[in-house]
């Protein structure tokens, strides 16, 4: 089982993020230790003290809060889980809230994964973003994690931001995997989620967002790029240097098991899909009436099916046709042979006998691809 | 038979001819105001909806005149619209008198012309009523003055109305019993019976609508149909005043209702005459024909598996409206469907919107086509309703299309844009003469397919919606016409060939296949379509591939939003059709019908 845990907080709310997230107030700190507590003493009971395969503190920016809170929130997890001893633990920062001392203190609780979010390394565009830091703060994060002990490091870049071109984004890799050298790399297409300030700009006219072809270079040139440098795209959004792609992450992609604690997180256990209350207040409010299962989906044998189809299409080990047989009790192709001859004749997905996997070409069409798929899945009206 | 008035409504859309209808039955206490409801007569949504009658309806009012007689005034309620004129003009040869309701706001228009021309052809005694003089913009004096240059009817004992408020309608009733004529007819003589509408109840089975000239009928009795001599026994005999009444029987003058023994609508054909199989008449009404559709299209279901019930949609639809047909088709793009045939385009839109109303059919439609003559090498001639079933061009001697007389009226400010209009649909000029010092009627002969390819909604929007236009087909004449094709990824699509002019085809080619271009979304692939006619490709427009369609982030707390984002996918694909690789949306299908223009 994979163990995630929803840290609310954020210095502020950068102008693209429609996560669950609010600015730290002090007083929030212990209301929020305390429901984490409490909705961990349910599940750990309710799932007799599971053992953990991988931590992943995200957020929201984990980072922000004091050492003495991280101390408890992680104790709080020892206390009710089983954490085995060099599991995959991840914790997400931002590089504002990354110095030496706050990064020497995440190494003694046992964090062994830093994802920091650099998203880019143009202070101006990172102003446009409404991020808290700049280039150089950054840099100094990564330097400071090193100094701090970590071997495992991401940093996640956001590409198809304004005014970038493919030339600017391949640059800036270039910079990335020379002078910072992570071992791990997310690589998120800009997302103009409904509601935040950088779409109403981008609906406004005024973003000079680059071209869908422009931005199909970036990612086509990108992936080759890093490829060449040694870092496997193991997923749309994903690379990693051989031995580091994040366990955590291809849990989900695997159809494994997670629970999710605090607010806006999600858990599948056994078919059961529950979601918590989107705010901190909503989700205290929760765990105070000791409701722990407020919005559940059960996941049938088809929708389980089609989730197969949707994540094991996102990574480069693909879908297994066996494994997709034993599922459906029918083989991949049935009813869909014409549409994966054709899209093989356009280099949009490898076909062996064994396997179906995506092209880069592919993924970046993937919704299309994937949905049109997944059609053979859904009951016909 | 002194005391029945047979008379009917006749005016332009939205001159009040519904209003004025519901407020007769509301003034002599038919309808009560607890069942009063809009447009009382028109019993379908769609003639709600759309403010207009598509069936016929006859409602008989009692009404204490002033003389302290009462009176059975029996209103026939006509469609009105042009592609019913020939129900229409049976509708008014039941009667004796009409009124004529002209918007005092707007004055004479083409439909109020061609009405009257039809009621006077009838003999009919005509009451001008000006409607809606509640409104500030209402102008008595000029409309009446324009009605008797117009139609030179005397408009000295018009009766100003407003049909809204209930102003003058007991005048208007008065003058229904004093100015119209009563029925003439002997009840002695044989049976004779004019159907001036029928529909198919599903309690009822065939339900005709007739008005007795001569003789009477019984319930129980036998009666036949002249034209195909078939011969029925009259189950239920009746009245609508408001709502169904049964009569035991019904002579000379009266109008009434009738259900027999008659399995389908074509048993009992609109303008045929009704008679005793004993006693037949001798003097069949005149002017009996069989209504033909004049536009035909393609009806295609999106979903192979609602053929079956599309079919039995069609067959009930069938079963209300006889000048309706369909037939099975086969195209290669859009597979099994069929081809159906229509008087006109509204007639057209009508029943697509009731078969996806009321039999919820998700359907494709093709663009309308016309009929046209084909006289091959070989000396055969014959009528094609489908551009598909176009021999080739060297098996062509000639080809006709049908022409239509089109009157347009209009404001003078407008006659320049009125004659470019028929100019560029290959119109022939015929005749400009002035109604009044400012309005105009011009009459032009068009080839009919030009008519049906957004003619009206152009015109409409070239004179800002003050033309008025009605028309009807004259003849077939010869044309310069050529098959033109369109091919998507190299392959034809049959669905989508149309015949046009050829000296509009390079124009219409390149229009229809930029307009392509537009509908059918991007895609995996590239999408090249051609217009081509023959092996000659006039046109070429390439749609580059989708490029970019991907989820930047898909984490434990995302599963469920992304999945449900791409299936839902599937709703947006469910009005496309699948050409080989490309998916073409069913508006695609209709671009052929704005193809003519900029």
């Amino acid at each position: 089982m994979l163990l995630y845990v929803h840290v609310p907080f954020c210095r502020a709310k950068c102008a693209y993020c429609a996560f669950a997230s609010q600015p730290l107030d002090a007083s929030d700190i212990e209301p929020y230790l305390e429901g984490l507590a409490a909705e961990a003493a349910h599940f750990s009971r309710a799932l007799f003290r599971p053992a953990m395969d991988t931590v992943f503190i995200g957020g929201g920016t984990p980072s922000l809060l004091p050492d003495w809170a991280l101390e408890r929130l992680v104790s709080t997890l020892r206390r009710h889980f089983e954490l085995p001893k060099g599991i995959e633990f991840t914790l997400e920062a931002n590089p504002d809230s990354a110095d030496l001392p706050k990064l020497g203190a995440l190494r003694e609780l046992g964090v062994n994964r830093l994802s920091l979010g650099v998203q880019s390394l143009n202070d101006r565009t990172l102003a446009l973003l409404g991020r808290p830091h700049t280039a150089a703060q950054a840099v100094a994060a990564v330097s400071a994690a090193r100094l701090a002990g970590f071997k495992n490091l991401s940093l996640d870049f956001i590409w198809g931001l304004p005014g970038m071109r493919p030339a600017a984004w391949l640059k800036q890799l270039k910079t990335v995997v020379e002078e910072l050298k992570p071992e791990h790399l997310s690589c998120y297409n800009l997302t103009l989620e409904p509601g935040t300030p950088l779409a109403a700009a981008a609906d406004a006219g005024s973003l000079p967002l680059p071209s869908d072809d422009e931005d199909a270079r970036s990612f086509l040139y990108g992936s080759r790029f890093l490829s060449e440098r040694g870092y496997l795209h193991y997923e749309i959004s994903n690379f990693a240097r051989m031995g580091f792609a994040c366990r955590h992450n291809q849990g989900y992609w695997q159809g494994r098991d997670y629970l999710g604690l605090g607010p806006s997180a999600v858990s599948t256990i056994d078919h059961i899909r529950r979601e918590n209350p989107k705010t901190l207040t909503s989700w205290l409010s929760s765990i105070d009436a000791s409701r722990f299962d407020s919005h559940t989906e059960t996941l049938d044998p088809a929708t389980r099916l089609r989730e197969y189809v949707m994540l094991s299409l996102r990574t480069s080990r693909g879908l297994s046709l066996a494994a997709y047989r034993s599922l459906a009790g029918r083989p991949f192709t049935t009813g869909r042979a014409a549409m994966l001859k054709v899209l093989r004749e356009h280099n949009l997905i490898r076909l062996t006998k064994d396997t179906l996997r995506l092209t880069a070409d592919g993924m970046l069409v993937s919704n299309t691809i994937i949905s049109r798929l997944l059609d053979a899945d859904l009951p016909q009206d | 038979m002194d005391h029945i008035r047979n008379f009917s409504i006749i005016a332009h859309i939205d001159h009040g001819k519904s209003t004025l209808a519901d407020r007769i039955l509301g003034l002599t206490g038919l309808v009560t105001a607890r069942d009063q409801r809009e447009q009382y007569l028109d019993r379908m949504d769609i003639e709600r909806e759309r403010g207009i009658t598509i069936k016929a309806q006859s409602v008989r009012i009692p009404y204490k005149a002033r003389d302290g007689k009462t009176y059975i005034l029996n209103l026939i309620d006509t469609p009105g619209h042009v592609d019913f004129s020939y129900e229409v003009s049976r509708s008014l040869a039941a009667c004796e008198g009409a009124l004529l309701v002209v918007d005092a706001t707007q004055g004479v228009e083409a439909q109020t012309l061609a009405n009257v021309y039809l009621a006077l052809d009838n003999d009919l005694e005509i009451i001008p009523v000006l409607n809606k003089i509640d409104l500030p913009s209402s102008d008595v004096a000029r409309v009446k003055l324009e009605i008797e240059e117009a139609i030179g009817l005397d408009c000295a004992k018009a009766v100003p109305v407003s049909a809204k408020t209930g102003e003058n309608v007991d005048e208007v009733l008065e003058r229904i019993v004093t100015d119209l004529p009563p029925p003439r007819g002997d009840p002695d003589k044989p049976l004779k019976a004019l159907i001036f509408d029928s529909w198919y109840d599903s309690y009822q089975g065939v339900v005709v609508l007739f008005r007795i000239f001569d003789g009477r009928v019984r319930r129980g009795q036998k009666i036949m149909m002249y034209s195909s001599k078939a011969v029925f026994e009259v189950s239920k005999l009746g009245v609508f005043s408001p709502d169904a009444k049964d009569v035991s029987d019904l002579g000379a003058g009266e109008v009434g209702f009738l259900c027999a023994t008659m399995k389908n609508l074509q048993d009992a054909r609109v303008g045929d005459t009704i008679t005793d199989p004993l006693k037949p008449t001798t003097d069949p009404f005149p002017g009996f024909k069989k209504v033909k559709p004049m536009v035909f299209s393609g009806l295609y279901p999106v979903e192979p598996a609602e053929y079956e019930p599309l079919k039995i949609a069609l067959e009930k639809l069938q079963l209300n409206d006889s000048a309706f047909t369909y037939e099975p088709e086969v195209s290669r793009a859009l597979g099994f469907g069929f081809r159906c045939g229509f008087l006109g385009l509204l007639h057209m839109e009508i029943i697509q919107e009731r078969l996806e109303r009321e039999f919820q059919a998700k359907l494709i439609v093709t663009a309308p086509s016309v009929i046209y003559r084909v006289e091959t090498t070989k000396g055969e001639v014959f009528d094609i309703d489908n551009p598909s079933k176009l021999p080739e061009p060297q098996a062509i001697a000639s080809l006709a299309e049908p022409y239509a007389k089109l009157e347009i009226h209009v404001p003078n400010e407008y006659i320049g844009g009125v004659l470019k209009l028929c100019e560029e649909r290959r119109g022939l000029q015929k005749d400009m003469r002035y109604l009044t010092s400012t309005r105009v009627i011009i009459t032009y002969e068009v080839p009919f397919a030009e008519v049906v390819y957004d003619f009206f909604d152009k015109l409409k929007s070239t004179t800002r919606g003050y033309a008025s236009m009605d028309y009807e087909i004259i003849d077939f004449r010869p044309s310069n016409l050529v098959k033109l094709d369109i091919l998507i990824n190299g392959e034809p699509v049959d669905a989508l060939s149309t015949i046009v002019h050829k000296d509009k085809a390079p124009y219409i080619g390149r229009n229809l296949a930029l307009r392509l271009k537009r509908e059918i979304p991007r895609q995996l692939y590239e999408v090249v379509v051609q217009a081509a006619i023959g092996n000659k490709i006039i046109a070429r427009e390439r749609t580059p591939p989708l490029r970019k369609d991907v989820t930047a982030k898909c984490y434990g707390g995302d599963i469920t939003r992304k999945r449900k984002l791409l299936e839902k996918q599937k709703e947006g694909k469910k009005r496309m059709k699948k050409m080989g690789n490309v998916e073409i949306p069913q508006e695609a299908f209709l671009a052929a019908l704005k193809a003519g223009e900029e």
